[in-house]
């Protein structure tokens, strides 16, 4: 008759097999969650060679929590002696009450709930949908917000002006000096790594000329608005998202106020004021942190300065111009969007601002793009 | 009283508040092994506060909290953490994870905490889910369940790992009668048949006089307690009058 006890556990049972063919176990001790894993395992290898036709688990001199009545049930139901009749005994009223609570009907249910694997061409199908519902809001939004901003520039009476100084501030005023030394560090970088291929073409002084271009028509504005998505879109976004989390838009749309004229003809308002301010400021930071390096390179202010401004024609300024209130108005409108698109749930307000920032520095560089094609054919 | 040896929870001579404004001053009473015991009070006296830090979520100012004969005030590390694991906590919303299932929400502190193989957990899980009454409800999200499941499925994960006391935060806030008259037969049932200990912050006195054994009545005036005693006798026998009035749903 195979016997055998745990010494280290706090738990001890004696499995017994007659020659008739019936089993019994006797637990001793106590099965809580740290003994009864162990407990699981040793009594699945020993009960795994053994064969009978009925069972006795005796545990009257057992303790044990919701961790060992697991165990107690998945013997019960012959889990782990299939084909036997098991019968459990001592068991005290208290825990037969729980151990009624155990259902292997449940487990059942639950593994046939697992979630299966959808098939590759269900995910690009729903993939298409969704980009496709997704353009289609963009497009509605578009109209809905240039509707908005035309009704408030015709009756001004509507805008809530307060809302877009305050928006003005926090996003534009308090953004200026991290923007500038951003533009700052970036007009240095490239003052240096220009400086030594034109002196290659004795060309050095030329450096001024090509800052004051590129930091007018590109960097200047795409670094202004590229800040802002980051710094701001996101905030617009996280704070819409958090208005439709808590039904603060639901309750906007039932006093008959449309949450786009309400919230987002604001931001994108103040958003066109402020960007072309961002933009003045990165352009002239850009210039100032070229201009240590050329003195460095032995060119007197003087000629600096004038390099830069014979280099630089109103329309190249008005370029830059031009392109930030486009970012601008990009940035500040997505980022509303993706803050109305919030979904449920606490990560949606995550998910909406994740996208705000990824949507809002990819138009922008699509949007630059078309702009340098347009302007390309227009100059030539 | 006083510290005798069927007392679960021994509250001694605790001050809370916030920063500069007090909230309780000097309060001292017992909770029984095995019984159901509510906190009331009028809105703001305190009683939420009171419970966070009977659970040591906060710190208090003066005084001691002691779980079976170990103060929560003072423990730290790995005695704070057998402290913490003697007790259940139900938040007022349930507080369930929103990216889980209810029954991943349930095994979560199993996965944490046990060795025990994902089919024994499931089997755990389940029946705690089971218990509350939730059994179908296994797979879905708690944005899919209504507000009385989600408090189910908050107590389910409360006794997860069988404690022995369980603490309820407004159990029946944001419930309707009905529902709030089944969260509260569950509330008697695992007392009655688990043994558990109940601690629980409510106004609600429906639920007060079908649960709870002993009540303590908070006073925001003296930021004491008014008043210690089981419910019914209370109601009638109370020296102020506004705890009597409070207790019959009199306007004071």
């Amino acid at each position: 008759m195979p016997e055998k006890s745990s010494v280290d556990l706090p738990v001890r049972w004696n499995l017994s097999v007659r020659p008739d063919g019936t089993g019994k176990l006797e637990f001793a001790g106590e099965l809580d969650a740290e003994s009864t894993p162990v407990a699981w395992r040793s009594l699945e290898s020993e009960l795994a060679g053994i064969k009978v036709a009925g069972f006795e688990i005796d545990v009257r001199q057992l303790v044990c929590d919701s961790a060992g009545l697991a165990l107690l049930y998945h013997l019960s139901i012959g889990g782990m002696t299939p084909g036997a009749i098991v019968n459990l005994t001592g068991l005290s009223p208290e825990l037969q009450h729980l151990l009624r609570s155990f259902s292997k009907e449940d487990f059942q249910a639950l593994q046939e709930h697992e979630p299966t694997c959808s098939s590759f061409v269900e995910d690009v199908g729903a993939a298409t949908w969704s980009w496709l519902c997704d353009v289609r809001q963009q497009i509605e939004f578009i109209g809905e917000v240039t509707l908005g901003v035309m009704k408030s520039l015709f009756r001004p009476r509507l805008m809530h002006w307060k809302e877009v100084f305050r928006v003005f501030e926090v996003a534009g005023v308090n953004a200026l000096p991290v923007v500038s030394l951003l533009t700052f560090l970036v007009g240095m970088v490239i003052a240096f790594e220009s400086a030594q291929p034109l002196e290659q073409l004795g060309a050095q002084v030329f450096v001024a000329n090509l800052l004051g271009l590129v930091m007018s028509r590109e960097l200047g504005p795409v670094m202004a608005a590229i800040m802002l998505a980051g710094r701001s879109g996101s905030a617009f976004a996280a704070e819409l998202g958090t208005m439709k989390v808590n039904e603060e838009l639901n309750a906007l749309q039932t006093m008959g106020l449309s949450p786009v004229q309400f919230l987002v003809v604001q931001r994108v308002v103040a958003g066109i004021l402020l960007t072309p301010v961002l933009t003045v400021f990165a352009m002239y930071a850009g210039l100032l942190g070229g201009i240590p390096v050329l003195l460095g390179l032995g060119f007197p202010l003087r000629m600096v300065l004038h390099q830069v401004q014979s280099g630089l024609h109103f329309g190249d300024l008005a370029e830059g111009i031009s392109k930030s209130i486009v970012f601008g108005a990009i940035v500040a409108s997505v980022s509303c969007l993706r803050g109305l698109q919030t979904g449920e749930g606490p990560r949606a307000v995550g998910e909406s601002t994740t996208r705000s920032v990824v949507s809002s520095i990819l138009l922008i560089i699509l949007a630059d793009a078309i702009i340098a094609a347009v302007t390309y054919t227009l100059r030539k | 009283m006083n510290g005798a040896p069927h007392s679960l929870i021994e509250v001694r001579d605790l001050t809370i508040g916030y920063g500069d404004r007090l909230v309780l001053e000097g309060i001292n009473f017992d909770v029984r092994r095995g019984e159901v015991f509510a906190i009331l009070g009028v809105s703001g006296s305190g009683k939420s506060t009171l419970l966070k830090h009977m659970i040591g979520l906060y710190q208090p100012i003066r005084g001691d909290v002691v779980i079976s004969g170990a103060s929560i005030v003072h423990a730290e590390g790995d005695e704070r953490l057998r402290i913490l694991r003697k007790f259940g906590v139900l938040y007022q919303g349930g507080a369930l994870f929103g990216s889980l299932t209810a029954v991943e929400n349930v095994r979560l502190p199993l996965d944490e905490f046990t060795d025990l193989s994902d089919f024994a957990k499931d089997l755990i899980a389940l029946s705690k889910l089971r218990l509350v009454g939730l059994e179908s409800a296994a797979t879905k999200l708690p944005a899919d369940l209504s507000g009385g499941m989600q408090k189910r499925a908050g107590i389910a994960r409360a006794i997860v790992m069988d404690p022995c006391l369980l603490f309820l935060d407004e159990p029946s806030a944001g419930l309707d009668p009905i529902t709030s008259a089944g969260l509260d037969a569950l509330i008697r049932e695992l007392a009655r048949g688990l043994g558990i200990t109940f601690v629980m912050v409510t106004h609600e006195l429906a639920s007060i006089y079908s649960v709870a054994d002993r009540v303590v009545v908070l006073d925001p005036k003296t930021r004491g307690i008014a008043a210690e005693g089981t419910p019914s006798w209370l109601r009638e026998n109370a020296n102020q009058p506004w705890v009597r009035q409070f207790l019959k749903r009199e306007a004071a």
